[in-house]
C-alpha cells in the first residue's frame, strides 16, 4: 500500500479522504490555496503544502502545482476527490509520467468517458439504452439544426466535455435553438476549455437514477446498489438516497445489470458512477462519471463498504476487498447537502464568516463537514458546507431522522444563509414522501405559492 | 491578509505572545484570526481589509517581517522593507546554474523587474522578479530549498 498520499482537493472530500488514508496507515499531504490556509483538512492531515492563490485555476486547477508539491514530500498517489481535476485524463497522465499514481480510472478511460458523446456511444454500443440525439459531437449550428429536426424538442443541448450537471442548456422550440446553441457554445469555451456540444432528447419527468461501480480494472466489476439522486435545482443534486424508492425490483436489477455490462466493456478501474433517467419503467444511459462522487456516503451507509479504501486499493495494485456475494444492501440512506445560499434569493451563495458551527449528531447520523466555528464561505469556492447523512431501517424512519437531523444543525453567522430549512420542506412534499417526484420537484415548489 | 514572522533568535513564549498582542492593536480591520507559534516562531495575523499595512513599533527584537497577501504584491512593513515571495510551488535557486553566479547578493540594489531568482516546477525555471527597486538586504532561503506558494524569499529595503 501507499505510504503518502497526496489529496488534491479541498473542503468535506480532502477531509473524507484524509480519514480513510488515517485508517489505513497512509500519511497525507493535503493542499491549500491561500484562502484555505486555515482549512479542517489542512490542520487535519499531516502536511499541508501551499500551492497557491484563491483562484481555482492558479492552485486546485493548476497540475503543476499539485505534482510539485507531491514530489517534494514523497507523495507516491495522488487522490483528487471530485470536481477540480479529478477526471482530467491530462492530469492523470502527468502524474503517471512523474512517478505518481493517480487515484482513478487510467488517462485513456478517462478521455473516452470524459468526452460525452463518446460516453454515450460506448454505452450504446455495449448495448445500453440511450436517448435519440447526435452520436458524435457537433460544431456548427447547422449540424446542430439537422439533428434537431429529426429528433424533436424539447431537446437537451449538453457539452461535450461537461458533466456534473453543468454546462446544460433545454431548448423547447426550433426559433430558440440558433440562440442557445451560441451560448452553450460560449459557456462550454468559458466553464471546459472545449465549446464542443451534442444534442440529444429531453425527458422533461424523469428521475435521476445512478448505479455505484467499483472496477478492478482486470475485467473485475461489481456494483453497490443504485441512488436515486431527483431531488435536484438546476441540475445540481440536493438530496439523494438509496435505494431508489419506489423503483420496481426489476426495473432496478436491469439497470444495475447494465452498469455492470458497460463497465466490463471498458475494464473498469477503481469507484465510477453510471448515470440513467428513468420514465415509465424504462431508463436510458445518460453519462458516467470517474471519480468518487459527492453523494458517495449513501452507498457506504447501506453497503458498509468504505469506497475510499477501495479506491486505493485499486489504485495500488491490491485489487477490491469485496465481491459482488459480500454486498449485502441493508436499510435505507438519505443525504441532504447544506448549502451556504439564500432559498428566498434565488439560492443566492451567501459569504461571510460562521460564527456558530454545531453540526447534528446522534444515533445513524453521518455529516461530512469542513465547517468549523469561524469558518469563511468564500465566493472563490462551491457553497456546499456540509453533507448530511442518515440510515434507517426503511424510507419512513429515514426521512424523520434527516428531519430531525436538519432541525439539529445550528449554523449562524452574519449573512450566510443555508439551505436546511428549504431541504426539510422537500423531505414534507407530498410527492416526495410518496416518492412520486421527478427531477422537476424543486422547480415546482419554487413557483407554489409559499416561494414566490 | 497575513503577517508572518521571522527571527534568528527566538524571544520566548511569553514575548511572543506579547508582541502578537501589540500587533493585534496595529490591525487596520477587524482581526479575523492570530496564531501564535514557539517553536519556529511564527506570528500570523489575519484581518478583513486588504490595505497596506503598518506594523509594531520599531526596535523590536524582530529582525523580518515579512507580508505575504499574493506572491506579486511584495508589502512594505516596519521599517518600510519588503519581501519577494515565491510566485508558486518548486525549488528555490539564487543562480541559473551551480557553476553561476548568484542573481544578487545582500547588499546589491535591484531594479523593479530584475530577476532575483528562479523557482524551479516540473522543469520549468520560473523566474523570480523584484516588483520595485530596493537594496537586498537578507537572502531566507538557501539555494535549492523547496519552497511553497508565497514563501518569503528574499528581504529588500528601499534603496
Amino acid at each position: 500500500m501507499f505510504s503518502t498520499v497526496l489529496i488534491a482537493n479541498r473542503g468535506e472530500i480532502a477531509l473524507r479522504v484524509a480519514r480513510t488514508c488515517r485508517e489505513m496507515g497512509i500519511r497525507t499531504i493535503a493542499v491549500c490555496s491561500d484562502s484555505d490556509r486555515e482549512s479542517a483538512v489542512a490542520r487535519y492531515a499531516d502536511k499541508c503544502v501551499r500551492i497557491g492563490p484563491a483562484q481555482p485555476r492558479r492552485s486546485y486547477l493548476n497540475a503543476a502545482a499539485l505534482v510539485t508539491a507531491a514530489l517534494q514530500n514523497g507523495a507516491e498517489a495522488v487522490h483528487p476527490g471530485y470536481g477540480f481535476l479529478s477526471e482530467d485524463p491530462d492530469f492523470a497522465e502527468i502524474c503517471e509520467a512523474n512517478g505518481l499514481t493517480f487515484v482513478g480510472p487510467p488517462a485513456a478511460l478517462l478521455r473516452r468517458l470524459g468526452d460525452k458523446a463518446q460516453a454515450k456511444e460506448i454505452a450504446r454500443a455495449a448495448g445500453l439504452p440511450v436517448l435519440p440525439g447526435s452520436s458524435r459531437s457537433l460544431l456548427t449550428a447547422e449540424e446542430a439544426r439537422e439533428v434537431a429536426d429529426r429528433i424533436g424538442y424539447p431537446l437537451i443541448v449538453k457539452a461535450t466535455a461537461g458533466g456534473g450537471g453543468r454546462g446544460m442548456t433545454v431548448v423547447r422550440d426550433s426559433r430558440d435553438l440558433g440562440r442557445a446553441w451560441g451560448q452553450a457554445r460560449a459557456v462550454a469555451q468559458a466553464t471546459f476549455g472545449d465549446p464542443r456540444l451534442y444534442i440529444e432528447r429531453f425527458l422533461e419527468n424523469a428521475r435521476h437514477i445512478e448505479v455505484q461501480v467499483l472496477g478492478d480494472g482486470r475485467g473485475g466489476v461489481v456494483e453497490l446498489g443504485e441512488r436515486d439522486c431527483s431531488v435536484q435545482r438546476r441540475r445540481q443534486k440536493l438530496i439523494e438516497e438509496t435505494p431508489a424508492p419506489g423503483l420496481p425490483r426489476e426495473l432496478s436489477e436491469r439497470i444495475r445489470a447494465a452498469a455492470v455490462h458497460a463497465a466490463c466493456e471498458v475494464n473498469y478501474a477503481g469507484a465510477g458512477t453510471y448515470e440513467f433517467l428513468v420514465d415509465d419503467g424504462d431508463f436510458v444511459f445518460m453519462e458516467v462519471n470517474c471519480r468518487i462522487q459527492v453523494e458517495h456516503p449513501v452507498t457506504e451507509l447501506v453497503t458498509g463498504i468504505d469506497l475510499v479504501r477501495e479506491q486505493l486499493r485499486v489504485a495500488a495494485g491490491y485489487g477490491l476487498s469485496v465481491t459482488q456475494a459480500d454486498v449485502q444492501l441493508r436499510g435505507v440512506s438519505i443525504e441532504c447537502r447544506i448549502n451556504a445560499e439564500d432559498p428566498l434569493r434565488d439560492f443566492m451563495p451567501t459569504p461571510g464568516t460562521v460564527t456558530e458551527f454545531l453540526p447534528p449528531s446522534g444515533h445513524f447520523v453521518r455529516v461530512d463537514t469542513h465547517g468549523f466555528p469561524g469558518f469563511r464561505v468564500t465566493a472563490d469556492y462551491d457553497p456546499m458546507l456540509a453533507k448530511v447523512s442518515v440510515w434507517a431501517p426503511d424510507r419512513r424512519q429515514a426521512i424523520a431522522r434527516a428531519d430531525r437531523a436538519l432541525q439539529e444543525f445550528r449554523v449562524v453567522g452574519r449573512g450566510v444563509h443555508t439551505t436546511q430549512e428549504f431541504l426539510r420542506e422537500v423531505l414534507r412534499h407530498p410527492a416526495f414522501r410518496a416518492a412520486k417526484h421527478t427531477t422537476d420537484l424543486v422547480d415546482t415548489m419554487n413557483q407554489e405559492p409559499e416561494h414566490g | 491578509m497575513t503577517i508572518e514572522t521571522t527571527d534568528a533568535a527566538p524571544p520566548g513564549i511569553d514575548e511572543l505572545c506579547r508582541y502578537a498582542e501589540r500587533l493585534t492593536e496595529s490591525t487596520p480591520g477587524p482581526l479575523k484570526s492570530l496564531r501564535v507559534r514557539s517553536g519556529d516562531l511564527l506570528v500570523e495575523l489575519e484581518w478583513s481589509r486588504p490595505e497596506a499595512v503598518t506594523v509594531a513599533e520599531s526596535g523590536t527584537t524582530l529582525a523580518t517581517v515579512g507580508v505575504t497577501v499574493t506572491a506579486e504584491t511584495p508589502t512594505a512593513v516596519e521599517d518600510g522593507t519588503f519581501v519577494v515571495s515565491a510566485p508558486l510551488v518548486g525549488t528555490f535557486y539564487r543562480a541559473a546554474s551551480p557553476s553561476e553566479r548568484p542573481f544578487v547578493q545582500v547588499g546589491d540594489v535591484v531594479v523593479a523587474g530584475q530577476q532575483v531568482g528562479i523557482v524551479e516546477a516540473m522543469k520549468l525555471m520560473n523566474p523570480v522578479e523584484a516588483e520595485r527597486p530596493g537594496r537586498i538586504v537578507d537572502v531566507l532561503v538557501a539555494d535549492g530549498t523547496p519552497v511553497e506558494y508565497s514563501d518569503a524569499l528574499i528581504v529588500l529595503a528601499p534603496a
